[in-house]
């Protein structure tokens, strides 16, 4: 069992990875395009538009990486300090804090991508904003997957005391 | 008193370890829902998506992916070995040499964590052969690498810029000054350090070994400069600079050094891409935690509040000052910036200060942040290539943060030295 979500990890890991690559060069690439452009005299005018949309990709879809590589800011020292027996239940409410906020941004991004069907881009009036925001609920539910496949270790860390995050930092090593 | 409630509940689970965006989204909804029902609940999503939409942060993973391409290309080689030839006949040569190349290292790369990763890997190494104690090879890489926040390009002047609704390109300008002379005071508490310790000088000058080894960096050397000069000149915006740097990163890499190594280079884009995400999710947090203070007009209350007391703009810089410096201790850099910056830009426009100067305050007590225990992500990284305690290492950091400090009150209190260039260049 301990294999599967190993692996199961292990293989996510490599598809988000992949997938933040390939918007990183996007990126790049579309932005370069549109200092070319510009520079030729021929704006292209949705540039900015996407390279925003782009970015918003990014952030989301690089938290759920984020939150696997446990890169996320925050403040461990303190729960690093406190006996075992309330270590764990804190790490819990942590984590169930966490996963619920996800859970409900998910939920409510779900619902909004309804709403935002017959609204689109300003300068691409054929890309449905449905399309465009639809990484909240995706990027909201992946962050979900990344924090409940951490989970086994979480828990580890919290029984053992060992720093939070260490069997990430080890296995990352 | 919701706003007090609002408060520790961020505290609070920022102190269980929750990330730090995360607890600002959590208070953010519970505040959102409390005073205004379930129904607000759809607007969670559509400002948690605009808040990462915004063009001129783009800036930040280009410029991060280019310092990461050049990096991969070994950039840092060339530098080390310019600095060495230019500077290592100094006594404490090689300290003088992680400075100097932190200088030129600053133009290229936006962020001090990736700048000690990239030269102490190598320079610290090199320090503890040559005889030098660990913990003072550490500080010296530690404090010099913050030179890459103040000298531009620099990511948490980029968000500054954004959270302050400021010019991005003229504190890049106004950073120029306060980074060389911060450069320049490291390098004499290290020449210090090296006379009383009998640190050793590495090579004679050989003007042709200087020549030769500025010939091998010149690419490196020059094309920031054009690129910054570009964005200065108001022929890119910063966006679109970041976007020319990574252009001229991977020139570099592919055609004149042919080195560029995929395996570094695709770790690089995902640490890039990773280190983004994470400043962008408190960015779009705090858009969220933003609209309801601005609905309670927090920052407007918090600014009346002082400004009764005292609207002497340089007391106002002591307290703002203060509170950084604090803030340093405890926080990121980036999360320090995005939390308080929106916070406090209507009493630093009540108290008549300029942005930009004020940017350039923030940045500096930023960058000792950097240094300054228990969260210190350069100082930490830098210890942890030197494999030493990260309080044994400040004991010896505090002489370098003196001269940082040193550098911040100037900047605080004579404007002239941020600013003059910036007036100069733009009126």
């Amino acid at each position: 069992m301990v294999d599967r979500i190993a692996a199961l990890r292990a293989g996510f890991e490599r598809v988000m990875e992949w997938i933040v690559i390939a918007l990183m060069l996007v990126l790049f690439i579309e932005v370069t395009l549109g200092v070319v452009f510009r520079m030729l005299g021929r704006p292209l005018v949705w540039y900015d538009e996407v390279a925003s949309v782009l970015l918003a990709w990014l952030t989301y879809y690089g938290a759920s990486l984020a939150a696997l590589k446990r890169a996320h800011i925050g403040f461990p020292g303190l729960v690093r300090r406190l006996p075992p027996r309330i270590r764990v239940p804190v790490v819990l409410l942590a984590e169930a804090s966490t996963i619920g906020f996800f859970v409900l941004l998910a939920w409510v991004g779900w619902t909004v991508l309804g709403v935002l069907a017959t609204d689109y881009l300003v300068s691409l009036p054929d890309v449905s904003n449905q399309y465009v925001q639809s990484v909240i609920p995706i990027g909201a539910a992946l962050f979900v997957v990344a924090e409940s496949l951490l989970l086994p270790d979480t828990l580890r860390d919290a029984r053992t005391g060992r720093p939070p995050g260490a069997a990430v930092a080890e296995r990352l090593r | 008193m919701p706003i007090l409630l609002l408060f520790v509940g961020v505290v609070g689970l920022v102190l269980i370890d929750v990330p730090i965006a995360v607890a600002l989204g959590i208070a953010a909804v519970v505040a959102m829902v409390t005073s205004q029902g379930t129904d607000t609940l759809p607007n969670v999503a559509l400002v948690m998506y605009g808040g990462a939409t915004s063009f001129p942060l783009l800036a930040i993973p280009l410029f991060i992916l280019a310092g990461a391409i050049m990096n991969a290309s070994g950039i840092s080689r060339r530098l080390i070995a310019f600095a060495s030839a230019l500077l290592g006949f100094i006594r404490g040569g090689l300290s003088m040499v992680a400075i100097g190349t932190s200088l030129f290292f600053a133009e290229i790369s936006g962020s001090a964590v990736a700048d000690v990763a990239a030269l102490g890997s190598v320079l610290i190494p090199a320090m503890e052969k040559r005889g030098y104690p660990p913990a003072f090879a550490a500080a010296v890489m530690s404090s010099s690498a913050t030179l890459a926040v103040i000298i531009p390009p620099s990511i948490p002047m980029i968000l500054y810029a954004v959270m302050a609704d400021t010019s991005v390109v003229r504190l890049f300008v106004a950073g120029i000054i306060p980074g060389i002379l911060g450069g320049f005071g490291l390098m004499a508490v290290a020449y210090w350090f090296a006379r009383r310790y009998n640190f050793p000088v590495e090579e004679s000058l050989d003007w042709r070994n200087v020549r030769h080894t500025f010939r091998e960096a010149s690419w490196a050397l020059t094309l920031p400069l054009i690129i910054l000069g570009g964005i200065f000149g108001g022929v890119v915006t910063a966006t679109e600079g970041a976007a020319l740097a990574v252009v001229a990163a991977l020139f570099i890499g592919l055609v004149i050094y042919r080195e560029l190594d995929w395996r570094h280079l695709k770790q690089a884009i995902i640490d890039g891409a990773v280190q983004t995400a994470v400043v962008m999710l408190l960015v779009a947090a705090s858009a969220l935690l933003g609209v309801y203070l601005t609905e309670q007009q927090v920052p407007q209350k918090l600014a009346g509040a002082i400004i009764n007391v005292t609207s002497n703009k340089w007391v106002v810089l002591a307290i703002l000052n203060l509170l950084f410096l604090m803030l340093g201790l405890f926080l990121h850099s980036a999360a320090a910036i995005i939390l308080t910056v929106p916070v406090v830009m209507p009493l630093v426009n009540a108290a008549g200060i300029d942005p930009v100067h004020f940017g350039l305050v923030v940045t500096v007590n930023l960058g000792i942040g950097q240094q300054t225990p228990p969260v210190a992500s350069v100082l930490a990284t830098a210890c942890a290539i030197a494999k030493e305690d990260i309080w044994a290492v400040t004991r010896t950091n505090v002489y370098f943060v003196a001269v940082l400090l040193a550098v911040l009150l100037l900047v605080t209190y004579v404007p002239a030295i941020p600013l003059s260039l910036v007036h100069l260049f733009y009126g």
